[in-house]
């Protein structure tokens, strides 16, 4: 079953008097539970292509079914909760709440729910922490960590609201080999353990032996998919 | 406490730098806003006190025909007062009604004073029945020469303020009857021509009507006085016994209304032609001289004779009220002359603030000017909080843009941002109103005194007697809510334009 269904998509950007073409008529789908890779070089429009599926940008053209919802159909709250509940997002700079500890962090989107009760909130919580090795740094704040460790924060936080989806631009691009191998293996772990799909960009070829799909894309279009 | 709150404690305390700009401007402006608001309320309630409770009432009641309300300081344009014609039945509605605590029927108006070289001077009087005057406005004026006039005596009370002016243009020092010299009060030009100085402890005076003619009167000055407040505008009015006011105006007096006629001399008056009186025998006769009949003697057989009578039977140009606790002068204003018109009663009945002209309004004047400096303190302090709160949400763009990213609402941004702002608010506004109460306790404790007359206005009274209300504290709450408002539309704004791609731009 396909959870995500991308048709003809195009994203135009307006750069001066010029326009940019960031996708120029993309089709693919994802089945659940996938763990694919979208890969180029830089520029090659793998950054928008992943925004416009985690709902944070608009296509020119083209249409976007998560679990056969039509998202260019829905409002700004529609979106917002789509992300909430369906979509987890790791970000290349982790992007953690600076004033909360790990344990907020990961907690933040489950509170943002509101009808979680404490107790579920406090077990998932501590099952993601468990899971990804930061259960002893639970009060530590994100300014206090590794790169890694915000990182696998940033891989709790995606996956607390038990989303569809999991999408992840370059995760691996701000850490270092030995980091990033780990990063890979806990996402491919938590991709099996919660069968929830993942989708990760990337330009490094050592990152693509995790992948269990890879998309290639260049200048904005497919070139081909293994 | 609740996850916006808990972000916005944290983010403060982060961003310590900027809080504290903004902490210290909602400080200030929350402490000057107190400071400013009790120093209106003591204002207010120094003007109530200095001016309703010393001098005017609530309100005042005049003649209809008077064309002006400004009619108690006035002092260079304004016409003499008219009398109130129908004063008896005025009464009458002042007597039954249910909102007036009490009244004090008066005499207002300009006199000329003679001197020994026919020169003019004036003063202005107010004509009052004493006893009733001291009820009225209980401890209002303190005696410091002399003493106050008794009830039915003929006497007249100057005000240290018109002392001097009186010597100036009079050239004579008024000293209370029975008084000795007190030199240190003389102007230096008396004292250094002590020899030649002219001491009065009576003065002549002729009314100033437009109406009638009027008679020049002879009234011993029976002592000097100081009013409590205010004296260099209330100073301008010295106090006289009513019935000399009214004979110097020509006004009908008590003891006009209590004389009864004889017999005879009503038959002359019934003649029907009175020049009959003077037709028969001789109207001039020769001298008589009597050289036993002393100066004394003279007096005490031709001195008037003393008769019963009401004060209040004579004539009034005014009469102050004061309204029972819990009636507003507004309603009492229209109630009453709602009663004056249906009754035909030719008075009307004017409010204080109108009554004292200018003084009532620069009053007003310095209250709106005030409120315009804490308006305008504010309007500094919402700018720059607004500018700064708008540079926090453009320096936070990629985190709160990243929120929106994992599923947080505009809303929930724009809360988190206004708990920012409020906690701010309240923590330093808070301390600025505690610090402005404690400002306004030190200000009473200075005792803080002045002798000008627009400062004066401001302090409502010769002392700056700051007042913090429980109303000043609500409405200073109130202010510090408008603008924390206020400052918080604009990056509220900000805020909700950020949208979750900023999250990855910025990254």
């Amino acid at each position: 079953m396909n959870v995500i269904e991308v048709q003809g998509l195009k994203k135009d950007y307006p750069l001066g008097k010029t326009i940019v073409h960031a996708l120029r008529g993309i089709d693919f789908s994802v089945e659940e539970g996938a763990f694919l890779s979208i890969v180029g070089p830089s520029g090659s429009g793998k950054t928008t292509l992943l925004n416009i599926i985690g709902c944070i940008d608009h296509p020119t053209a083209g249409r976007v079914r998560i679990h056969d919802q039509e998202i260019s159909k829905l409002n700004d709250k529609q979106i917002t909760d789509l992300r909430l509940h369906r979509i987890g997002f790791i970000f290349q700079s982790f992007n953690l709440i600076p004033v909360l500890n790990v344990r907020e962090n990961v907690e933040f989107p489950l509170l943002l729910m509101k009808n979680k009760r404490k107790e579920e909130i406090d077990a998932r919580v501590e099952k993601l922490l468990r899971a990804v090795g930061l259960l002893d740094y639970m009060a530590h704040k994100p300014a206090e960590l590794s790169g890694g460790q915000r990182q696998r924060v940033a891989i709790a936080r995606a996956l607390v609201g038990n989303p569809d989806i999991v999408l992840a631009d370059e995760p691996t691009a701000n850490l270092d080999s030995e980091t990033s191998e780990s990063i890979l293996k806990l996402m491919r772990e938590l991709n099996e353990a919660e069968r929830t799909t993942f989708i990760f960009s990337t330009h490094d070829p050592e990152v693509l032996k995790y992948a269990g799909k890879i998309v290639k894309i260049k200048d904005g279009m497919i070139v081909g998919q293994e | 406490m609740g996850l916006t709150f808990k972000i916005a404690w944290r983010n403060i305390w982060r961003h310590k730098g900027k809080s504290l700009v903004i902490g210290v401007i909602l400080f200030i402006g929350a402490l000057l806003m107190t400071v400013g608001n009790g120093i209106i309320s003591g204002m207010e309630n120094g003007l109530s006190e200095n001016i309703v409770n010393l001098f005017t009432g609530d309100i005042l009641i005049i003649s209809d025909e008077q064309e002006k309300d400004n009619i108690l300081l006035d002092l260079m344009t304004a016409k003499p007062l008219k009398v109130i014609k129908n004063y008896e039945a005025a009464r009458e509605v002042l007597e039954s009604e249910e909102m007036i605590a009490d009244y004090l029927p008066a005499a207002s108006g300009l006199v000329f004073l003679l001197n020994s070289r026919s020169e003019m001077g004036s003063i202005y009087l107010l004509g009052v029945d004493i006893d009733r005057y001291q009820r009225f406005f209980p401890n209002s004026i303190k005696i410091t020469e002399g003493r106050i006039f008794k009830r039915g005596e003929r006497g007249v009370l100057i005000s240290e303020f018109a002392r001097k002016p009186l010597y100036d243009f009079m050239e004579y020092w008024v000293l209370p009857q029975g008084e000795t010299l007190d030199e240190s009060k003389l102007p230096v030009e008396a004292k250094e021509d002590l020899a030649n100085l002219d001491l009065r402890s009576d003065i002549v005076f002729m009314g100033a009507s437009d109406s009638n003619s009027t008679i020049d009167i002879r009234v011993p000055v029976t002592g000097i006085i100081e009013y409590k407040a205010l004296n260099k505008i209330w100073g301008y009015y010295c106090l006289v016994d009513i019935e000399s006011f009214r004979e110097a105006h020509n006004y009908v007096t008590g003891a006009d209304r209590a004389a009864e006629l004889s017999p005879e001399e009503e038959d002359l008056l019934a003649m029907e032609d009175l020049e009959d009186f003077f037709s028969s025998g001789d109207l001039f006769t020769d001298v008589i001289t009597d050289e036993s009949i002393t100066l004394d003697q003279l007096r005490e057989e031709t001195a008037r004779e003393l008769v019963e009578y009401d004060l209040d039977d004579g004539s009034y140009n005014l009469a102050f009220i004061k309204l029972k606790a819990g009636v507003t002068p507004r309603e009492a204003l229209v109630k009453l002359n709602r009663v004056f018109q249906e009754k035909g009663i030719e008075v009307r009945a004017i409010s204080w603030k109108d009554a004292v002209g200018v003084i009532g309004s620069m009053a007003v004047m310095v209250k709106a000017a005030l409120n315009l400096f804490i308006m305008f303190i504010f309007f500094v302090a919402m700018i720059i909080i607004m500018n700064t709160l708008s540079m926090a949400a453009l320096e936070r763009t990629s985190e709160l843009a990243m929120m929106r990213a994992i599923g947080a609402r505009k809303g929930f941004l724009r809360r988190m941002f206004l708990a920012e702002t409020s906690l701010l608010s309240f923590f330093f506004g808070g301390l600025g109103i505690a610090s402005g109460i404690i400002v306004i306790y030190l200000i009473r404790a200075a005792d803080i005194s002045t002798t000008n007359e627009i400062l004066q206005l401001l302090y409502g009274g010769e002392t700056l007697s700051p007042l913090y209300t429980p109303a000043d504290f609500l409405l200073g709450l109130v202010e510090l809510g408008i603008v924390t408002i206020l400052s918080v539309i604009y990056p509220l704004r900000v805020v909700g334009k950020i949208v979750p791609l900023d999250a990855i731009i910025r990254e």
